[in-house]
Formats: C-alpha cells, structure tokens, sequence
C-alpha cells in the first residue's frame, strides 16, 4: 500500500507492505525501521527507530492525521494513490476563483460586499466573531464576488461556505 | 476573623485555583455552573455544586442575579469572582457588598476608575504616573481619529475605552488604515464590553510589557510583589509570562514598584492587582491597572512565596497584611506558558473538539493549573484559555530547560494548542538571550522541526492503516443490529424447539 503524507509543504512517499503481520515500510523510497506499539487505544504510541525511543501521540481521521512529538505538532494529510490522483485533479480544475469558507465556528458581524463586487486580494469581506474576538476574513485573490452565502447575525459552523469569488 | 463557606463566581481552571487554597485553608467552597459545566472540574472538587441553567455566559456566568441567588441559598459569606467573567463589574461588587456578603476583591470605586482608560489616564496624570502620549478623549469617528493621530503621530493604537484583554484595539500605521481598524476595532469593543467609544494613543516602537503586581490590605497598607514580563503576545494577548524581568534589575524594580504602589494607591486601591506598564528605550509608561487577580499570577507565587488567593480571601475578611515591603523577597526565576484551544499554524485562531487524549507533564518544579479532563468539550462558548503550565528553576536558564522539558511532556489530544507555539519561542535564540519586544512572537516561524518529517510520515501512514483495518474489521451499527436481532431470533427458535423457555443450565424442574 502506498500512502502520499504532506506536512507542510513537503510530500512523503510512505509504502507500507504486510507480510504475516509483520509491516515492513519505506519513507521516500528507503527503507524505514519502525516499531509501533499503541500505549492505550486513545492515541498515545511508543515509536522505535534505530534504538530511539519515541513517545507520541497521534488523533485524527484517515486523510487528517495529527502527531505530537516531544511537544511539536506535525499536521499531515493522508492520500492513498487513488485519492492523490483525485485531489490532483480537483486541483487542477479549481484554478482561480473558489469558495472562502469559515475556518472557525462563529457569528456573522457584518458582510462587506455584495454579489457583483470587484474585491482586491487581502480585502476584508466579512467579519466574523469567534470566542469574542472579532476576525475580518479576506479574499484570497482578487476576483469578483459570485455569491454570498450568510447574512449578518447568522451562526456559521466550520468549513462553512461564506462567499464565493470567481475570477 | 475568616470565612466559613465561599462562592466561586467562575470556572475553568481559575475557579480550580480558588478552590484549592480555599480548601488548604479549611473554608467551604461553592461552584456554580452552566448547563456545559455540569461535568467539569470545578463542579467537582467544590463541596457545594449550584445550577445557573443555561449556556451563554449572559445567562451564567455574566448573570448576577443568578449568582446572587446562588450565594443566598448555599450560605455563602463571600464571593471570589476569579477573573474575566464579573470579576470587574463595579455594579456587580456593588451589589454583592449590598447582599451582605463580601467581596473578594477591590472597592468597586476603584474598579471604576480603571476600567476606563479614559479615566484612568486622568487620575494617574494627575497622581504623577508616567503615561503613553495621546488623546484621552473618546474619538467621534474615524475622521476625528485621523486628526488626533496626526498631532500625535504614527504609529498609533486605537483601543476601546471600557477595553481590556487585547479586546478592541487596532494598530494603525497609515491614514488609509484608519476606516477598517476604527469600525473592527468599535464592533468589537461594543459587542464585548457594551460601549464601541473609542480612544487612541502614540504605539510604542519595540515596546515590552512589564506589569507589577501589588496587594494592599484594607487598612492602607500595601506591598508590591515585583514584576512580571508578558512581552510575548499573539493577537495583543499574553502567551508566556515570566517573573523577573531580563531587563528589570533591582533599582528599576524599586522604582517601578513605587509608582505601582502610587497608582493603586491613587484610587484607594484594596486587594490583589496588577499594573502594566509598557517598557520602550529605557521608559516605562502606566498602560492599564487590572483590578482583579491575573491569569498570569503563578509566575509571582512562585519566585516570592506568597499566595496570592489566600492573601486576597485575608483581606477581604478584615485581616492587616502583618508584612512590609522589606519582607517580600525574590528567589529563582519563574516562566508560565499559557495552553490555549487555538491553531498556531492557522493565525491562533480558536480551535474546538473533545479532549480524548491528555498527557500532563510532572516532576520538580512544576505546576499545571487546568480545568481539563479526559472527555471535556471545548467549544466556542467560553474563553480558549485551557489551563496553564509554570516552572521555577534557581535561574532563568534553569526555569527554560525546565519548560522545554515540560512542554516536551504535554500533549492535548482533540484540539490544537498553542503548546507546540510556546515550545518554538523557548528554544528560540532571541527569547533565550532576552532581546525581544511584544511583536517577537509575531515574526516567529512556528513550523515544527523537519528533521522528524520521515519518522511522522511513517507514523502517520502506520496510523491510517491501523485504522484502516479496524473500520473494515468493525461492524457498523446497523449489521451490529442485524447481528443481534438474527441470534435473538435464533435462540428464541432453538427454546421454541427445545419446548421449554430457560437457559441451558435449567435443569427442567418446571417442565
């Protein structure tokens, strides 16, 4: 099984093959000694590489893994080649324009702009509060306002669609 | 004289903290809490538990009647407030006094004062405090703001006028600026504090924020406790703490807490409070006074000795300070780092989820004062503030190892922190050396180290094959049923054929 990881900007070709039970894995190509061992089935996992110990934690669905190490947080996104060839794909034909949507749940404050307006890269088009802290959320790009999805005063929830551009 | 039994006006990991040197002291201690809280910590380790019924803190927390009635009915004599939340609400300290009860906190004259800049910056002129150059007056509009912020120039910071907390200010380096920051910065003061007005002040280049702590009793006796140094900010909010200062040496110390002491003074202070100073080229200038204990307290305990809740519980209760200024010394270095639900790699926007994984550091020297617990929610209702982690080592250099260390041992599994932020500071070159100002955090790169990207990709990949398996290996809830209802069906038919109900083991006595 090959798996595709992106942390950051860098992407790691993972192969994991299992023969008797027993995983035998390469990272980028090379081969990767690695022992797992769940601690306790909430996400904490001892990892030996090369006689070091280390002990993680690990959360997260199968595409959105999040792994602590000694205090740092890696944030990595899983593909398996199926899904890589997919994303590609959507990439590629989403160029330009695009949906903004809410980072965060929150309170619509006050919308900025209207279906029809030009709006600049970094302009604000709406504010939103969230955990009392008011956050103006910009355009990504310049581009024209398609659509507008929320009022002022609505609850949004994450990942919620708020305005979209189109170039 | 003290107190028998005290009300907890708060929650989170505040209201934990007043609990405990309660309880160290023998007196009783009564939470109240939202519909959210029913399971949370306070609740628990409080003797006494009363329902506000509700969710949103205008109807919780922020109730006083609620609470007033809550104190009535537990026989509480005193209310402690913690901070956010009532904790500054002079109309509230007002009505507790009026209740009968006492207040664990400052005369609601001087909270007044305080809580608006305005004021304050007048009564502190007038007492000889050294103050930011500004308009004092509330600005009409954006344009009065531009005429302002030309006689004093740019930069300059917009900042609400019943402000506090980071809440409500605006930086504004241009006149084209102005418009934007006025209406965010206006919309937030209002929709926090209820007063959109408006002030502005010249914006310190390369400033640090140095607070004193100060406590007096209700006899005019008053000490000051040293300083705490908060430079390092993320959205005009404090991250990590630590007492003493690298640039406070024991001559300014002296001096800054002389003026502390002058400014509380200068409104008949009484209790626990902090007043920050903004430190710039060797100045130092009053910014604001909080009027209740601070978030950041832990780091002065620590490095004096002193408890900063048990002395605010005395003096509330009528008891003298019984010390002088000669006997609060100094000992060893303190830094707190504060763990908030926020994304460090998105902006430190606030982050929410169920905490289903928690590892907390331990060993010499180390305090972790937190409200969290296996299975807790954190949702957008309340303040992102989870608990906070403080070390003390004999030096500064000890007190980093130690929280490097610390940090290296938390993990909060189900929500992002800003842990992994406070690690990346810690082992920074500029922090370690002591040349920071409060934009140091701002122009940090707070990617993890990529040396351990192949052993996370390998772990990551192992992870989601596991669970891969699992899923396929799990059945889902509807074949479970199935599952269940096919042997229930099939055992019901074996009995049926056996001719007699009972398990196996009956032995047929009824038959």
């Amino acid at each position: 099984m090959k798996y595709f990881v992106t942390i950051g900007e860098r992407t790691h070709e993972v192969r994991l093959v299992e023969r008797l039970g027993e995983l035998s894995i390469e990272v980028d190509g090379a081969p990767f000694e690695l022992s797992y061992e769940e601690a306790d089935r909430l996400g904490q996992v001892v990892l030996l590489h090369h006689g070091q110990s280390y002990g993680v934690s690990i959360e997260g669905g199968e595409s959105e893994v999040g792994v602590t190490l000694a205090g740092n947080f890696y944030a990595a996104t899983i593909e398996d080649e199926r899904e890589r060839a997919a994303h590609l794909a959507e990439r590629a034909a989403a160029r330009g324009g695009g949906v903004v949507r809410s980072v965060m749940p929150g309170i619509v404050v006050e919308v900025l702009v209207a279906p029809g307006d030009a709006v600049e890269e970094g302009q604000p088009l709406l504010i939103l509060e969230a955990m009392k802290m008011q956050n103006e959320i910009v355009a990504p790009a310049a581009g024209r306002v398609a659509a507008v999805h929320i009022a002022a005063g609505q609850a949004v929830s994450g990942g919620e669609r708020l305005v979209a551009l189109e170039e | 004289m003290t107190f028998r039994r005290i009300l907890i006006a708060n929650r989170g990991e505040i209201a934990l903290r007043v609990i405990r040197t309660a309880r160290e002291m023998g007196i009783q201690c009564v939470a109240v809490y939202s519909d959210l809280d029913r399971r949370a910590l306070h609740t628990r380790m409080a003797q006494f538990a009363l329902p506000l019924g509700g969710t949103a803190p205008a109807e919780t927390y922020l109730d006083m009647d609620r609470i007033l009635a809550a104190a009535h009915e537990s026989g509480a004599e005193a209310i402690h407030p913690g901070y956010g939340f009532l904790s500054e609400n002079a109309e509230f300290a007002r009505r507790v006094a009026a209740a009968g009860l006492a207040w664990i906190g400052p005369p609601p004259g001087a909270i007044e004062v305080m809580g608006d800049k305005i004021a304050s910056r007048r009564a502190m002129q007038a007492a000889g405090v050294p103050v930011v150059p500004g308009a004092v007056d509330p600005l009409a509009d954006a344009g009065a703001a531009i005429g302002a912020a030309e006689e004093v120039g740019y930069p300059i910071a917009l900042k609400a006028a019943a402000g506090g907390g980071g809440k409500g200010i605006r930086v504004v380096r241009e006149p084209d600026e102005m418009a934007g920051a006025f209406r965010t910065a206006s919309g937030e003061a209002k929709s926090a504090f209820g007063d959109g007005r408006l002030y502005l002040e010249r914006y310190l280049e390369r400033p640090r924020h140095v607070e004193v702590q100060v406590l007096f009793d209700a006899h005019g006796a008053g000490v000051h406790f040293g300083e705490r140094e908060c430079s390092i900010q993320r959205r005009h909010q404090k991250l990590i703490e630590e007492c003493p200062s690298v640039i406070v040496d024991d001559a300014l110390r002296a001096r800054m807490g002389e003026t502390a002491l002058r400014a509380a003074a200068a409104v008949g202070y009484q209790s626990a409070g902090t007043v920050e100073f903004l430190w710039s080229q060797g100045e130092f200038f009053f910014l604001e006074m909080n009027t209740r204990l601070q978030v950041e307290h832990p780091v002065t305990e620590m490095v004096t000795g002193i408890d900063l809740v048990r002395e605010q519980i005395r003096i509330a209760a009528g008891e003298p300070l019984g010390y002088g200024q000669d006997d609060v010394s100094f000992r060893g270095h303190a830094i707190e780092v504060r763990v908030n639900a926020e994304d460090p790699q998105n902006g430190f926007l606030p982050s929410i989820g169920t905490l289903h994984n928690l590892r907390a550091p331990g060993g010499p020297w180390v305090r972790l004062d937190t409200a969290m617990y296996r299975g807790m929610e954190v949702g957008p209702t309340y303040d992102p503030l989870l608990g906070k982690l403080i070390v003390w080592g004999a030096d500064r250099d000890q007190a980093l190892g130690r929280m490097r260390r610390a940090l290296e041992e938390l993990n909060v599994g189900g929500v992002r922190t800003s842990a992994p932020a406070a690690l990346r500071v810690i082992q920074s070159e500029g922090f370690r050396s002591g040349d920071f100002d409060t934009h140091f955090l701002a122009g940090l790169d707070l990617a993890p180290p990529r040396e351990w990207e192949p052993l996370i990709a390998a772990a990551a990949a192992v992870y989601r094959h596991r669970l891969a398996r699992r899923r396929a290996l799990a059945p889902d809830a509807g074949a479970r049923r199935a599952w269940l209802e096919r042997s229930r069906r099939e055992v019901a038919e074996h009995v049926r054929r056996a001719g007699r109900p009972g398990s196996p083991g009956d032995t047929g006595d009824r038959a």
